[in-house]
């Protein structure tokens, strides 16, 4: 009777597998989950910010003030509007982003080789598009020192920057790997929480325990069919990446499905923890939604750089496994890291899978105790 | 077929301040139908349960026996069979596919299973609904799958917890000649039910109220000692003490 029976759990992961293919909730959230994903980061959200509304007050009117306003409308960024009599005031009722103000003067002194300012206002009140915006100024004003002020920069120097592993600094290269972090944080950690408390909730699980199969038997033979279920939908996101929106891998298969592997099982191990706590399908539902999203969605660096964090939030992350995996994922599509460079993150992935599946298991009860 | 009885001494179980059980000496003597009558919140469920070894005692000793010697529940495990109240079956599931289940559990080979299952689809006259879902199946139908799945295994002690719980009079019926052909073959079998008239057709009853035991014994001397008409009787007359 004692040890691990494979059939036992094998029996179980069967019958998991028939509650899945009947019923139409975990199947759609499975399967819809990823498409809905990929669909919404890859072509509803960038985090580029682009056709910012360009007010441009040109009291100069000369050839330098109109070679200026080009500069900003050719980077891309930027959409001239008609500006009137207030400009400032177009700001206000948001019929601009940003204004653009080239004194009198301005193509004058560009033409004697003298230092010359023109003053660029921005809409402050989204300092999101704001600060992304002050990213692209920079560039633009050494594009401008350049085809203004001649061959040479004012200083005398010439600085290419040249960005690696994502030249063109296409978001989508950014997004969408990283969606592999949330389809297994949120997947993984909700269906598991829910076959489990179902199980405690129907009174099935009363049943299961007065058999002879052994709980670990129950637990693997119920986690079996979710963890293939999430890898794949890992797959998906992984052929989205590559084939969809051109995302290169640089790095090994083996080492990216590696990393899936243990995000899994600590995502596994979450939800069969919540079920546990929990035993009731709502409650296990909403504990599943705040556990598996909020860490993979914000603390994760999918969105907000972990770097850029307070201090202890930044130290907060380090417990977590989206944290982790997110390093790993980015590092291993675009840049080919190997298990050397992230050596780091695959430990502290091991250490917390283990932790969190012990914890599950210590958790898991084996009789109707409340 | 080995036999099994089993004997409490004191059992209680509280949950925080909730007193479940308290203090009940129980003799669940080998090879007969036992009843464990009392209404609802009497602590029968809590009892299926400590038996089953679902629940640690608070207090008080669970002896398991077999073939008359004491032994350990791991021991004593494998020869028994506990249907729960509450409704556990999956619904999405047909009968043929919670056999198939349960036989996985069991580890019965496929001769062994063959011929159980066949045998007990017999005595339930469930054959034909084979791959009709359990959560299509009649009151009566999904409580005789139930003691099918606990019976795939054939068990030497069966606890069946409320097992005629709202199930209609004919089925109940068919239900306990089920129980006494188990009877007969020697196994144990206890039964919670709160259905008075369901006493009568035990061999031993005992009488929970509020987490204690009334009595205990054959029915007819059960009543006889408490100079009662029926078992209803015992415990309206205990309400009413219980009142003063």
């Amino acid at each position: 009777m004692n040890g691990f029976d494979l059939n036992r759990a094998y029996s179980v992961a069967r019958k998991e597998v028939m509650h899945i293919l009947r019923d139409p909730f975990t199947l759609v959230l499975a399967l819809g989950l990823p498409v809905m994903l990929v669909t919404f980061f890859g072509y509803a959200i960038d985090f580029e910010v682009r056709d910012i509304k360009l007010a441009v007050s040109d009291l100069d009117q000369g050839p330098a003030a109109r070679r200026l306003k080009e500069i900003f409308t050719s980077s891309g960024y930027f959409i001239p509007v008609e500006a009137g009599s207030g400009t400032v005031g177009m700001l206000d009722s948001g019929k601009a982003d940003a204004a653009l103000f080239i004194e009198p003067g301005f193509s004058r002194t560009v033409m004697g080789g003298g230092p010359v300012t023109a003053q660029f206002i921005m809409d402050g009140s989204d300092n999101s598009k704001a600060a992304a915006v002050s990213g692209y100024l920079a560039g633009i004003q050494r594009s401008a020192a350049f085809k203004l002020g001649g061959a040479a920069t004012p200083e005398g120097l010439a600085v290419e920057t040249r960005f690696l592993y994502n030249a063109e600094l296409n978001s989508q290269w950014f997004t969408i790997p990283g969606l592999a972090a949330i389809i297994i944080g949120l997947l993984a950690i909700l269906l598991t929480a829910l076959t489990v408390a179902r199980e405690w909730e129907n009174g099935s699980m009363e049943l299961l325990l007065s058999t002879p199969v052994r709980p670990i038997e129950i637990i693997a033979g119920k986690l079996a069919p979710y963890a293939l279920l999430v890898l794949g939908g890992v797959f998906f996101v992984y052929l989205s990446s590559r084939f969809v929106f051109g995302v290169p891998f640089a790095g090994s298969r083996p080492l990216f499905l590696a990393f899936c592997l243990l995000y899994v099982v600590s995502a596994l191990s979450q939800g069969l923890f919540i079920s546990v706590a929990t035993r009731q399908q709502q409650v296990a539902m909403q504990f599943a939604m705040i556990i598996g999203l909020l860490p993979s969605l914000l603390l994760s660096g999918f969105i907000f750089p972990v770097e850029s964090m307070p201090p202890f939030f930044n130290y907060f992350t380090m417990i977590l496994p989206p944290r982790w995996f997110m390093e790993a994922v980015r590092g291993i599509f675009l840049k080919g890291a190997g298990l050397r460079e992230l050596a780091l993150p695959f430990l502290a992935l091991l250490a917390l899978s283990a932790a969190l599946l012990a914890l599950a298991l210590k958790k898991f009860k084996t009789d109707m105790e409340p | 077929m080995n036999s099994f009885s089993i004997k409490t001494e004191n059992l209680s179980k509280s949950f925080g301040a909730v007193k479940a059980l308290k203090g009940v000496s129980f003799d669940f003597s080998e090879g007969l139908l036992h009843g464990l009558i009392g209404s609802n919140g009497a602590g029968k469920t809590t009892a299926m349960r400590l038996l089953a070894g679902l629940l640690r005692p608070s207090s008080g000793s669970i002896t398991y026996f077999k073939d008359g010697k004491a032994a350990d529940f791991a021991e004593f495990r494998p020869g028994l069979a506990y249907m729960p109240q509450q409704a556990s079956l999956y619904p999405d599931l047909s009968i043929e596919e919670h056999l198939e289940f349960f036989r996985a559990l069991y580890r019965l080979d496929a001769e062994t299973y063959a011929r159980r299952s066949a045998g007990l689809l017999e005595i339930t006259r469930l054959g034909k609904f084979l791959k009709r879902r359990a959560g299509q199946l009649s009151g009566g139908m999904y409580k005789k799958l139930g003691l099918m799945c606990a019976l795939l295994q054939s068990p030497s002690a069966l606890l069946l917890d409320e097992p005629t719980n709202g199930v209609d009079p004919i089925s109940r019926r068919e239900f306990w000649e089920l129980l006494y052909g188990l009877a007969a073959d020697r196994v144990l079998v206890i039964v919670s039910t709160a259905y008075m008239d369901e006493a009568e057709r035990c061999a031993r009853v005992h009488l929970l109220d509020d987490g204690t035991l009334l009595a205990s014994g054959e029915p007819r001397a059960v009543l006889e000692e408490a100079g009662a008409a029926g078992f209803e009787e015992i415990f309206i007359r205990r309400g009413k003490g219980a009142e003063r």
